[in-house]
């Protein structure tokens, strides 16, 4: 394990390990564009380069595997007047879009030229024109001008998608980025080359014009969008809600986990936050005379505590039937375990839809179940059947039915829903199911709390609230302390923390950053 | 300095490209003996004592190339054939191919014997077509009489040769744009390390040896390394082809040994400067080069007086210039040329040869600015060692001949914004 | 407009295998075998590239980057003669200006086109052919044709056509 010395620090490393990896070890960000550690090795860019002692000419660091004993300098005069000169090669010909470019604020020429660049440009020449800000695929815009020809798209296109969509053709400057005429950058990862493009000539439709990045904050969480629990931040926009329509989710950016989705995530993840900003039920509402209306929570919290204790004392915990979602946090439904498994005594506790098809899946990312948290929902053991519950709650047996966030379309199951006379929905979208039910509950999104999910292989991820729940809805901790409390259960959580503590028995700061694999222990106390 | 007629003895006559007439004279004779007579390793140590050096353009010794091809089986070997002569002011390699393609194959199996390489191709540029069809022949000749194949001359040595067309880009004569452009991609230089000795054509030990290079190692191994090395100078040995062209009388392929004064070559071979004008400046190996101004026209031409003066030998392509010539012009023709064939793949070379062209285009137009000499200047040593490969490096270098050497013509330029110089239009006799 | 996929013809197809059969990886028989589509088509149409691509299993994209990566492919239909005037360092100084002048004049065309018979297309280009002691010279199909004058260019042009 070669020992090598970067800016007078020492670090050690493994044989393979390049200048630039062994740099950020030691906290140390060299400069570069074509590099990205999860694509093949470009070394074009050369804004890598490095003085290594003993080598005459500057080395890329990015390329350069070290050595025992290796004494690298990555800050000295030689190598920061070697990177200016790399960036203004690369602006001579960029266009002075900033005002009108997306990438603005994130982009890394503008944040190369503030850290190393500060001069006046001393280019005379017409710069090279090209197609500007047309569409490439169902996400993306090109702009040929912008692109400094990293190559991190094409590779991408190469090497992670497999698809070949991307290549740059011709010689010389004359280079230039572009898919084969006819063609469509449509792979289901077509969103990443975004996120890898340094600059703005890969930019995305959904975002084009929206916020300008400086009004963004980020907040990590997981994507809910299958379960493979991909690591995403989420970028919102509450600083100035008279920007884009007053839409709060501005767009979903990868989270890095080596374990889970390295850099990457599928489109469907990417771009499956509307459901965040659009179609939400934002007010509770009671049914009276065969239609939902409008009321407000005072109401609500009297009615939903008083028709489970009333269907708790004729009929005993039968006559009540819960299902949960594996759409729900580990929290939630620890909480909903809690509240009515145990406190209640219900045992008719199931969480699966029994119509939901599985999905699309390939052997990259996209899983074919659909929903984020199916592992936690049967490792917290919410295992009734729900067709079952369904049919005893048609059939009368079961009075009351507590749905969580389900969208029961199958028309057989609609069929059953139609035939149940008391059902309590509580759930963050209109759907076909919150239509039929009798009181709605207006809860909050993944995006709106705090919690955990159990992605496929058992891996507990935490996500953090990005922004307050929607309106009057409130998140499904919230509801179900309210319901408990007016039920006067002892209940002591303040916070979905205090139910993870209980649950796994660790607090969330003393979790890996990356996730958790669920113990054994646990899973033999759940049963 | 006489002229040596070695690798050019057959140059002029139609009959040595004929399989027949070859042998009949001597030819595949070396190859016999290398085969029959000497242990691979022995045919290493004699280049290596012969002082043969690279001669497409880096000069890099020829048998300490050969030896850095590792020695065990367990990948096979490739030696590939570097025939993609664009190098401005070169076009020796042309000649051998079309007067003396024997001469290479034979050299292509010796060198082949030595390094124990059982595949080899010749990456012919595209536009050489005629060179192409005299080669093919004479590879289909050879194969037919058991030259190549499964048995060399009928030994057990199996060789086997292919010809590769390439498609028009100079970057394809750099030694990784060919091996990409051989394995059917963009002729996109390879990071390096690891070098072809150990990584090259399809991820195996690959040779890539000139055209002319090789065609010098009948002689060597008939009458041994150190005669030829002695017909040179120290460290520089043998023969080699010159290229001349340019301003001269008799522009033209002429083989002298190493160390002949350049005025030889340009005065005595090549007849003096066309109507009997004053020589200017020369580039001398090719458009890297940085050019030399007329009081330098004594020097030596062998790698290491060139190298020693800023200067290279390179392809030993001669480009005379006489007082009539505008050194913008020249420096504009050069620049276009490395605007054109930069692969693109590296920002230094692929911004600084456009910036370059465009700057010395608008001066030579008359619409230089006071700034441009000093941004030319930048742009230049910015494109030095900061590549993937030398072209960058060449093209830099090529620059700073020119606006080092004559300054004053581009200031003229820029300040008057026309040139100094009357051009004459010459009959070129 | 025509609906014709372009194919190898069968003998072509023999001369593929054999082009193939001298590389132990496919891939790098793709320089080959665009020449020899450029032979048989004129250029390199985009049927050539779904064709090529097809048979030689490779994304098309990497095709048109080979395509557009070198200089002797055609993207276009071309003249029935091509013609390439070498405009590098030792042809300007025989004064190759000259010869382009001539031929823009004779040809009619602007570097880069086809004359509207169909007979002739040119280029003017910077990469040195290989012929400096013939400057000013040029290419016509696959000869070099040097020690030029406008005179001797238009014997090349009057010599071509009759050969059509």
């Amino acid at each position: 394990m070669p020992t090598i010395t970067i800016d007078g620090q020492q670090v050690v490393v493994d044989a393979a390990t390049t200048v630039i990896q062994a740099a950020e070890k030691l906290g140390i960000y060299i400069p570069r564009y074509c590099y990205h550690p999860g694509l093949s090795i470009a070394g074009s860019c050369r804004l890598c380069m490095v003085e290594i002692e003993k080598m005459p000419k500057l080395q890329i660091a990015c390329h350069t595997r070290v050595t025992d004993g290796m004494n690298v300098i990555t800050s000295s005069d030689k190598v920061k007047q070697a990177r200016r000169a790399m960036l203004e090669f690369l602006l001579i010909d960029h266009p002075l879009d900033c005002p009108v470019c997306d990438q603005s604020g994130e982009c890394d020429l503008q944040n190369f030229y503030m850290e190393i660049g500060r001069y006046d440009s001393r280019f005379l020449e017409n710069k090279i024109k090209r197609k500007k800000a047309f569409s490439i695929g169902p996400h993306v815009m090109l702009d040929q001008e912008r692109c400094i020809l990293c190559s991190r798209c094409v590779r991408f296109c190469d090497e992670v998608s497999k698809t070949n969509e991307l290549g740059i053709f011709s010689r010389g400057d004359r280079s230039f980025v572009d898919l084969y005429p006819g063609k469509e950058l449509a792979n289901i990862y077509s969103g990443n080359v975004i996120d890898i493009c340094p600059v703005g000539a890969l930019t995305e439709k959904e975002f084009r014009f929206q916020c300008r990045v400086w009004y963004l904050q980020s907040q990590d969480s997981i994507c809910n969008g299958c379960a493979r629990g991909c690591n995403i931040q989420i970028h919102y926009n509450t600083a100035r809600p008279y920007k884009s329509e007053g839409r709060r989710i501005l767009r979903l950016k990868p989270r890095f986990n080596p374990y889970v989705n390295r850099w990457w995530i599928c489109d469907e993840g990417r771009y499956g936050y509307e459901f965040i900003n659009k179609n939400r039920i934002e007010f509770p509402y009671l049914r009276r005379g065969g239609k939902l209306d409008l009321t407000d929570w005072d109401t609500v919290i009297e009615e939903v505590p008083r028709a489970l204790k009333t269907a708790l004392e004729h009929y005993g915990p039968e006559g009540i039937g819960v299902i949960a979602s594996p759409q729900l946090s580990n929290e939630d439904l620890y909480l909903i375990r809690k509240v009515f498994g145990e406190l209640m005594g219900v045992s008719d506790i199931g969480f699966k839809n029994p119509w939901e098809k599985p999905g699309y899946q390939d052997d990259f990312l996209v899983r074919a179940d659909k929903n984020p948290n199916t592992r936690g929902a049967e490792e917290i053991g919410l295992t009734t059947n729900v067709q079952t519950i369904l049919e005893s709650a048609a059939t009368g047996r079961i009075k009351v039915l507590y749905i969580f966030q389900h969208n029961f379309d199958a028309p057989e199951a609609l069929e059953l829903l139609d035939s149940i006379p008391g059902i309590i929905y509580q759930g963050s979208n209109w759907n076909q199911t919150a239509e039929r039910a009798h009181v709605v509950l207006p809860a909050a999104t993944y995006a709106e709390k705090d919690g955990s999910f159990t992605n496929f292989e058992g891996r507990i991820q935490r996500f953090c609230r990005a922004v307050p729940p929607l309106e009057e809805s409130k998140t499904d901790f919230e509801i179900l302390s309210l319901v408990a409390e007016k039920l006067e259960f002892p209940l002591v959580y303040n916070h979905p923390l205090d139910l993870f503590m209980e649950w796994q028995g660790k607090s969330y700061a003393e979790m890996d950053g990356f996730g958790e694999m669920i113990s054994e222990q646990l899973r033999e106390a759940n049963g | 300095m006489p002229i040596v007629k070695l690798v050019s003895e057959y140059f002029g006559n139609e009959q040595a490209k004929s399989l027949d007439w070859y042998r009949q004279n001597g030819g595949y004779e070396a190859a016999r003996r290398a085969i029959f007579e000497m242990a691979p390793k022995q045919v290493t140590d004699e280049v290596i004592k012969s002082n043969l050096r690279g001669l497409g353009g880096a000069g890099f010794p020829t048998g300490k190339k050969w030896s850095f091809v590792p020695a065990d089986d367990s990948k096979p070997k490739y030696l590939t054939v570097n025939a993609d002569e664009a190098e401005p002011g070169t076009f020796k390699d042309r000649y051998i191919l079309e007067w003396d393609p024997h001469r290479l194959i034979e050299g292509i199996i010796i060198c082949s014997w030595a390094v124990g390489i059982h595949k080899a191709y010749i990456y012919v540029r595209g536009e050489y077509v005629r060179p192409y069809r005299i080669l093919k022949a004479a590879v289909e000749e050879a194969y037919k009489e058991g030259i190549l194949g499964e048995h060399v001359l009928g030994a057990d040595f199996k060789l086997d040769v292919h010809i590769h067309r390439g498609a028009g880009a100079y970057i394809c004569g750099e030694e990784t744009g060919l091996l990409e452009s051989l394995e059917g991609k963009k002729g996109w230089p390879r990071l390096k390390p690891p070098f072809p000795a150990i990584i090259g054509l399809f991820n195996c030990p690959t040779v890539i040896n000139n055209v002319e290079t090789l065609s010098h190692l009948r002689n060597i191994i008939l009458k041994g390394g150190e005669w030829f090395a002695d017909i040179g100078v120290d460290r520089n040995g043998g023969t080699r082809l010159f290229a001349l062209s340019g301003r001269v009388k008799r522009p033209g392929v002429y083989e002298l040994p190493m160390g002949t004064p350049m005025r030889e070559l340009i005065y005595e071979h090549g007849d003096g400067i066309a109507g009997d004008r004053q020589l200017k400046a020369i580039i001398p190996g090719g458009a890297s080069a940085p050019v030399l101004t007329a009081d330098q026209v004594d020097i030596p031409m062998t790698f290491d007086d060139l190298a020693k003066v800023g200067s290279m030998l390179g392809s030993a392509g001669i480009v005379v210039m006489d007082e009539s010539v505008c050194m913008v012009k020249a420096m504009h023709t050069i620049a276009d040329f490395f605007a054109h064939e930069s692969c693109g793949q590296c920002t230094p070379c692929r911004q600084g040869t456009g910036w370059v062209y465009r700057i010395v285009s608008r001066i030579l137009d008359g619409h230089g600015s006071v700034d441009d000499m000093k941004t030319l200047e930048s742009a230049k040593k910015n494109m030095s060692g900061t590549s993937i490969c030398a072209l960058s490096d060449g093209a830099a270098m090529a620059y700073g001949g020119f606006l080092s050497k004559f300054p004053e013509e581009f200031e003229y330029h820029i300040k008057h914004k026309k040139c100094d110089l009357q051009e004459k239009r010459m009959a070129v006799a | 407009m025509s609906t014709t996929t372009f194919e190898f013809t069968p003998e072509n197809l023999r001369e593929f295998g054999d082009i193939l059969s001298r590389y132990p990886q496919p891939r790098a028989a793709l320089l080959q075998v665009l020449h020899l589509a450029q032979e048989q088509n004129g250029y390199i149409s985009e049927d050539v590239e779904a064709y090529v691509a097809r048979l030689m299993n490779l994304p098309i994209v990497d095709i048109r980057e080979v395509v557009t990566f070198y200089s002797l492919y055609f993207r276009r239909p071309m003249g029935r003669h091509h013609i390439r005037v070498c405009m590098s360092i030792s042809c300007m100084l025989g004064d190759c200006d000259v010869i382009r002048d001539h031929l823009r004049t004779r040809l009619g065309v602007a570097p880069g086109g086809v004359t509207a018979d169909g007979s002739f297309s040119w280029e003017a280009i910077p990469d040195c052919l290989g012929a400096c002691e013939l400057a000013p010279m040029m290419q016509l199909d696959g000869e070099y044709f040097g020690n030029l004058t406008p005179q001797k260019v238009d014997e090349i042009l009057k010599k071509a056509r009759l050969e059509d």
